[in-house]
């Protein structure tokens, strides 16, 4: 202390004073100030007269109907679907302003869903914002709704008590079953900014009418670089989740060997390799999945405890896996989109002829040779070794 | 402001500047005076001189009688501080009845020393022959006797006064470990600490500090343990204190620290003989107050403060337990209220969103911005804690149910305070009473850092933990440096940091405080099975 002279203290003070006043409160907000935003839907309105053809839906928390006490007793929605249209998506969220009197709070956003006009129109000019700006995350699920993605918004669901929260838990939920593309926007974008690998995200349908109306959540939507070009049905959606590496759980149900009736294999982990090989300057592809399973249940009274049946079934199971990639892969050439990202495996191990490919890839995909070989195993059998039947003589 | 402070710091520095001159005349006038006045030969000029001085005391009673061949004697006592059966039994009794009952050569006894040889039947007697020693030991309780035609007189220890019996303390109560505590004689807690450590190696030094109050300091280590540069450099810090009052071991504290202007205490306190005697053992010393059941401990690091006498008699994988517990408690009792303000002012991003609906729900229609709601809360806990401490307990007790009633209820069903925050405030609370060492500084840095949260958010939080880490890491406590064993750092010491290793383990003292005679017990005091040797032996005595 003493050897600070009194012009070094008094500057010191007065630095640290100023320091306080330069950084002050530049984005302080209090809780009660935010319009914590869950969802978004982007929209094309078809109307041929409106100038501003983009609308977007967003979902706003009621914070003061979550209001911690009242035992969810109001049957008031506690949520605000505010809606807004112009012309570019920056200028449409910040006209927000003029019927929202809090600002909207992004980081906590769960879904993006476009609606299918504006999907089939494009979409790279309106995921820019979303990438770009530093308040809205990668970590948010991406998309398609089957009509207006607006109306997505409308639909309360049954068990939670905002719709995109309720959305958003859905498609954690579909790795049980592996027959629905749950992808979020950083490899949404990924995919996007490739030159060959075609965009993928979820479809979102309504089902039901009036008040029994509820969210579905299924299949896959295809992109060719921007533009929806097509979808994918549930069992084409499970062979590209498995070449991608992508298949958590589900269930295979395959038929006895022993009689007609079914048995059903649940996934307990897979596993899948590309390979790309160049043979007489032709690409191959070669696909290898491994996979490990149970025997989840069974609708016939064989007695399934013995080698040579277990053989049999893992068998038609390698069978029903690898007709379940064939049929993702005649989808995707038809479609002409390299959903599986052929393209940037063969980039990666040949990136001296990818040079060269790279231009031709539109035309070399569609009569792509895939070889797919899988190797299932069936591990244990559940709690009972038996039927529930009486035994067989 | 700044002018003021600026005023202020030249204030003190001019202080400095005329007490070390003050100190050097005081040096020369001191030797000026060094002689006594002494004793005279008459009892009655001695009588004179002693009442001039203190007879006009109620409790100063002066009792002259005569034994023997009408030798005229005088006791000077004070009648609180003095055990009367004592003075009559034991020098009123003997010195007449002897001159009585054997009327032969006793008669003669003209001779103070004879007296002191032969007829009182008391422990402690000291010869004195300046009025400057006599009135001391008559204030510090001691008889004095005066003789007739005699330049010397005798103080006989008669010590006694009523004291508090030593009882459990109140501020480190225990569940396993010792329940006694220091009072406030110091005599009883020197005992308490010698009972504790009987080696002859225990050394408890004395010296008298404070012109009027002549409260009795003393300083006790284990010679061969301690540092001898330490009880050097903490006696030049004792002899330093030229002051009138001494009244608690505090004054003593904020005379000899290293860093005044510090929010962190330099030096530890205990009330708990246990405690000190560990301290002791491991190469501190302790500064015993008279009149004043908290003895301080130097060196003190800041490790000590997370460390209970507990933590050392229970075993030690729950006392490691409760020694992280106790770190997490103080880094919440600091950092739980900026953080939320932070996290709800600044970055609501990083609050998980169920929580952000439940806790934005809760902030609903609340008036106050979150650091204004803490900062109140905040005060109005200390503000009913301090209530509570100094009320009797009764009426201690209905202050914290008003308190409790009015924040956790009153207040937020009214919507003036958001729930979260009364939950945030009131683990605060409970938190910082677990490192009751640290709670006053733990109090200020609260404070800090939830203004420091309030302009920058967590910014300026982790700005305020670099400076606090920077000071704590310039500190030093008698030489030891504040953080040691962390930084710097002595892996040795780790064992007794935030893992408490078991005793056996604990084979040298910390290497930081002292280092001298490092090894505490034999390396290899593990328990295990016994071996095939030993196994033998006992079934040969079988």
């Amino acid at each position: 202390m003493k050897r600070i002279s009194f012009c070094t203290f008094r500057c010191l003070i007065i630095c640290l004073i100023l320091i306080l006043g330069t950084t002050g409160c530049w984005n302080r907000r209090e809780l009660n100030s935010l319009a914590i935003t869950m969802g978004a839907g982007i929209d094309k309105l078809e109307d041929e007269d409106v100038t501003d053809q983009l609308q977007l839906t967003v979902q706003i928390v009621k914070t003061s109907e979550i209001k911690v006490g009242d035992k969810g007793n109001s049957s008031a929605d506690a949520f605000w679907n505010a809606r807004n249209t112009g012309k570019s998506l920056f200028e449409v969220i910040r006209g927000f302003t003029h019927q929202s009197s809090r600002k909207l709070y992004w980081p906590h956003n769960q879904v993006i869903i476009f609606g299918r006009s504006l999907a089939e129109a494009g979409i790279r000019e309106h995921i820019d914002f979303f990438v770009r700006d530093q308040e809205t995350r990668l970590g948010v699920w991406i998309l398609v709704a089957e009509d207006q993605a607006s109306d997505i918004f409308e639909v309360k669901p049954n068990l939670e008590r905002i719709p995109a929260i309720g959305l958003a838990n859905l498609l954690k939920a579909q790795k049980a079953s592996s027959q629905t593309t749950a992808i979020k926007l950083d490899e949404f974008a990924t995919r996007l900014m490739s030159k060959t690998t075609a965009p993928i995200a979820a479809f979102v349908k309504i089902s039901g009418q009036g008040s029994k109306k509820s969210l579905l959540v299924t299949g896959t939507a295809v992109f060719k670089q921007d533009k929806l070009v097509g979808e994918l049905n549930k069992t084409e959606t499970r062979g590209l989740l498995w070449v991608l590496n992508k298949v958590k759980s589900g269930i295979i149900d395959v038929v006895s060997p022993e009689s007609n009736g079914k048995v059903s294999l649940e996934i307990i982990r897979a596993k899948s390799k590309i390979t790309p090989e160049i043979i007489e300057d032709k690409v191959h592809m070669k696909v290898d999945i491994k996979e490990e399973g149970n025997i989840g249940s069974q609708s016939c009274t064989d007695d399934l405890e013995n080698r040579q049946t277990i053989k049999k079934l893992e068998d038609e199971k390698n069978a029903a896996i690898e007709s379940e990639v064939k049929a993702a892969l005649s989808k995707a050439q038809k479609l002409n989109a390299d959903i599986f990202g052929f393209g940037d495996v063969v980039h990666q191990k040949f990136p001296k002829e990818w040079k060269e490919l790279e231009s031709r890839w539109d035309e070399i995909f569609p009569d792509l040779e895939v070889e797919v070989t899988v190797e299932g195993k069936i591990r244990r059998s559940g709690s009972s070794k038996k039927a529930v039947a009486p035994a067989k003589e | 402001m700044i002018s003021y402070i600026l005023k202020k710091l030249r204030y003190l520095k001019l202080l400095n500047v005329n007490y070390a001159d003050d100190q050097k005349k005081q040096g020369t006038s001191e030797y000026g005076q060094s002689t006594p006045i002494k004793l005279s030969q008459s009892l009655e000029k001695n009588l004179i001189a002693i009442r001039n001085l203190i007879g006009n005391n109620f409790d100063v009673i002066i009792r002259e009688f005569s034994f023997g061949d009408h030798i005229n004697v005088a006791l000077i006592f004070l009648s609180g501080m003095t055990d009367q059966s004592m003075i009559n039994e034991n020098i009123m009794k003997p010195l007449m009845s002897e001159s009585h009952s054997s009327q032969n050569e006793t008669l003669k006894i003209k001779d103070i020393a004879q007296i002191k040889a032969r007829i009182l039947s008391v422990g402690g007697v000291n010869q004195y022959s300046s009025y400057d020693e006599i009135i001391d030991g008559c204030l510090s309780g001691q008889s004095i006797l005066l003789l007739d035609e005699c330049n010397e007189a005798l103080a006989i220890m008669t010590t006694n006064w009523k004291s508090r019996a030593v009882e459990e303390p109140k501020t480190e109560s225990v569940v396993r470990g010792p329940r006694e505590g220091f009072t406030e004689s110091l005599l009883t807690n020197t005992t308490l600490i010698r009972r504790k450590i009987m080696s002859p190696d225990l050394k408890i030094e004395s010296m008298k500090l404070g012109s009027r109050t002549k409260t009795n300091v003393c300083i006790a280590y284990i010679q061969g343990i301690a540092n001898p540069l330490l009880i050097e450099e903490i006696k030049r810090r004792l002899n330093r204190i030229k002051t009138d009052s001494i009244l608690e071991s505090g004054y003593v504290e904020q005379f000899i620290e290293d860093a005044p202007f510090s929010i962190f205490s330099t030096v530890a306190n205990s009330e708990k003989p246990d405690a000190v005697a560990a301290k002791i053992l491991e190469g501190r010393a302790a500064i015993l107050v008279d009149g004043t059941p908290f003895v301080l401990s130097v060196p003190m690091v800041l490790i000590e403060s997370f460390q209970s006498s507990e933590d050392y008699y229970s075993r030690p994988f729950f006392a490691s337990l409760i020694r992280s517990i106790r770190f997490l408690a103080y880094f919440i009792s600091i950092f739980a209220p900026s953080s939320y303000v932070a996290l709800t002012t600044f970055h609501q991003e990083l609050i998980p969103t169920p929580l952000l609906f439940s806790m934005a729900g809760a902030q609903e229609g609340v008036p106050f911005p979150a650091v204004m709601e803490a900062i109140m809360m905040g005060i109005i806990f200390e503000i009913l804690r301090e209530a509570g401490v100094r009320l009797p307990r009764p009426v201690g007790q209905a202050v914290s149910i008003v308190g409790a009633l009015v924040i956790g209820e009153s207040a937020v069903t009214a919507g003036l305070i958001g729930a979260p925050m009364v939950i945030v405030v009131a683990l605060t609370a409970v938190s910082s009473f677990v490192v009751s060492a640290q709670s006053d500084s733990g109090g200020v840095l609260r404070i800090t850092f939830v203004i420091l949260a309030g302009f920058i958010g967590i910014y300026g939080i982790v700005i305020g933990q670099l400076g606090v880490f920077i000071h704590l890491a310039s500190l030093r406590s008698f030489g030891t440096p504040y953080l040691s064993p962390l930084a710097p750092l002595s892996i040795r010491d780790l064992k007794d940091t935030i893992i408490r290793a078991p005793i056996w383990a604990m084979f040298t003292r910390p290497r930081t405080i002292g280092w001298h005679d490092p090894e505490r017990q034999e390396f290899r005091l593990k328990p295990s099975s016994p071996s095939e040797e030993t196994k033998e032996q006992n079934k040969a005595v079988r």
